[in-house]
């Protein structure tokens, strides 16, 4: 297994918001976890990489037990993460940002650095004419991939991403989520949490769907897709929309349907 | 008009020591959101150092080079005992702590150093005349240090991974840290470099300015004043800021009257956090986040 989480328990001071999750993906598996708002998809992220302390529970990194590890431990240990909201260093220039990227890599072979930056420019050729720009001039698409390029140029062994769709237009979203397929083919980990359920059950091996901070469903997508559950409850309308603004809405509702279907 | 150059010469290596200082307000605070109110007492306490140096019979260069090291390193230690160990950091908590260290260093000095100002040794002595204008010899030593410095530091943050991985702890500080910046490390990076450039500032000031335990209180506000005019985040805001407080100063006190000449820094704050408080070289967008 690349990445291994058992009974993980995080939440923010005295708030608990994860409640024992197990999540596994193999070498090269798209593992997409999905939920409402709210239902602690980013605050697992948080903690597999580090940015929230871990209460109780393990993480396996590649076979490392890595519980514990700071985020730039883990981003030496070969996870990294790409943020909500892309966060790229907007007054640095688009290959600044991808030098940052491969920060912990500094003291590695140039070659494996170079052939990182190739690879991320070949998955999104779109950057290439824009690495002398400043990474904030580009557009919301673009700092997507952007952020996904400066995650590849750690040379991970896992990629995860927290809501790479949000924000974007459909077809921005099928070009995201097609180079996340490409990844995963070419045996890359990749963990990703999204709203947009519709975009994640298209290219994902499997999902994980997640609701209070517990994993209540997990499987194949295709079967997932059908589940009455899914489309109905734990996304709060989610799966029907695509990436845009009545997710935001629906949470509270969501929750509590799912709550009545118990 | 040689009166008007006098005075703007005169204002450009005034400005220059505080466009160093402001370098280092502006270093610090955009990796850690830091206010250091400890910086004047780096070129006070460097002054001193090197003074006493010279006394002991230290060559000149040594002694400056002595002075340097030492402030660096209490910036350091500073930043280990003081900065580190706090949690949740904010400018009112900085602001707080780091008067405390400029008070401590000052009762230190005054203790050490005893209580009078002296100036350091000259790098050359004397001066000369140009067209009427009266220079000193370490004046040009101040533009020439200076500029170089401000150059190097410069450089440093355009062109060294280093340097862009401080800027990314300014700008992204969560980014930061998921790509592998230890924002710990960053934070005493930035404390190493405002030691230096503010020693720098403190020797090449004494012996024109000259130094006392309690030098560093002026030197450190109008070195704020000039970084903030420059919008506390960026160096080549520092630099002009530093330039332009140290002419206006100079000019008033030339054409008004030698007593308005603190009351400029203050006056020019006041309008500069009303109207501008992004500063006037800087733009909205680039606020630290």
């Amino acid at each position: 297994m690349s990445l291994e989480v058992r009974g993980l328990h995080a939440g923010y001071g005295r708030l608990a918001v994860l409640h024992g999750i197990d999540l596994t993906a193999g070498e090269g598996e798209l593992v997409a976890v999905i939920g409402a708002n709210g239902a602690g998809k980013s605050t697992l992220l948080r903690a597999l990489s580090g940015l929230l302390p871990v209460t109780s529970g393990t993480v396996h990194l590649a076979g490392t037990d890595v519980t514990g590890y700071g985020p730039e431990k883990l981003a030496r240990t070969g996870l990294a993460h790409v943020p909500e909201n892309r966060l790229v260093f907007p007054s640095l220039s688009v290959a600044d940002n991808l030098v940052l990227g491969g920060y912990t890599r500094r003291r590695g072979p140039a070659a494996a650095r170079k052939e990182a930056r190739d690879r991320a420019m070949a998955l999104f050729p779109r950057l290439e004419p824009r690495l002398e720009q400043a990474a904030g001039t580009l557009s919301g698409g673009e700092q997507q991939m952007l952020a996904i390029a400066r995650g590849l140029m750690a040379q991970p062994r896992v990629l995860v991403l927290d809501e790479p769709s949000v924000g974007l237009a459909p077809r921005l979203v099928g070009e995201i989520f097609s180079a996340l397929g490409q990844l995963r083919d070419d045996g890359l980990t990749l963990v990703v949490v999204e709203q947009n359920a519709r975009a994640a059950f298209a290219v994902a091996d499997r999902v994980s769907v997640m609701d209070r901070g517990r994993v209540v469903l997990e499987g194949d997508p295709a079967a997932l897709s059908t589940d009455p559950r899914v489309s109905g409850g734990f996304l709060g309308g989610g799966f029907a929309a695509d990436a845009d603004a009545t997710t935001e809405a629906a949470p509270a509702t969501g929750a509590t349907r799912a709550a009545d279907r118990r | 008009m040689t009166d008007l150059l006098q005075l703007l010469f005169a204002g450009l290596s005034q400005g220059a020591v505080y466009a160093l200082v402001a370098i280092g307000f502006v270093a610090i605070f955009t990796v850690s959101g830091v206010i250091n109110l400890a910086q004047g007492e780096f070129a006070a306490l460097a002054g001193l150092v090197a003074i006493s140096a010279v006394g002991s019979g230290l060559p000149l260069l040594a002694a400056v080079v002595l002075a340097v090291l030492s402030v660096a390193l209490v910036a350091v230690i500073m930043e280990r005992l003081v900065i580190f160990p706090v949690k949740r950091m904010t400018t009112l908590v900085s602001l707080i702590l780091t008067l405390g260290v400029s008070t401590g260093l000052k009762a230190l000095m005054l203790l050490v150093y005893g209580p009078n100002a002296e100036g350091l040794t000259p790098l050359t002595p004397g001066s000369f005349s140009l067209g009427g204008v009266s220079i000193r010899y370490q004046e040009l030593w101040i533009l020439l240090i200076a500029g170089v410095v401000s150059l190097a530091v410069y450089w440093f943050y355009e062109r060294t991974l280093a340097g862009k991985s401080l800027r990314a702890c300014a700008e992204q500080p969560v980014a930061a840290r998921l790509v592998g910046i230890s924002l710990t490390k960053a934070s005493l990076l930035s404390f190493l470099i405002a030691g230096t450039v503010g020693a720098i500032a403190g020797v090449l000031a004494s012996p024109i300015y000259f130094t006392s335990w309690e030098s560093g209180l002026t030197l450190g506000l109008k070195g704020f004043v000039a970084a903030t005019l420059g919008g506390l985040i960026s160096v080549r805001g520092a630099v002009l800021g530093g330039l332009l407080l140290g002419v206006l100063e100079t000019l008033t006190a030339g054409y008004i009257s030698t007593g308005l000449r603190d009351a400029v820094a203050f006056l020019l704050l006041i309008i500069v956090l009303v109207a501008r408080p992004a500063g006037i070289f800087g733009r909205t967008a680039e606020a630290r986040v």
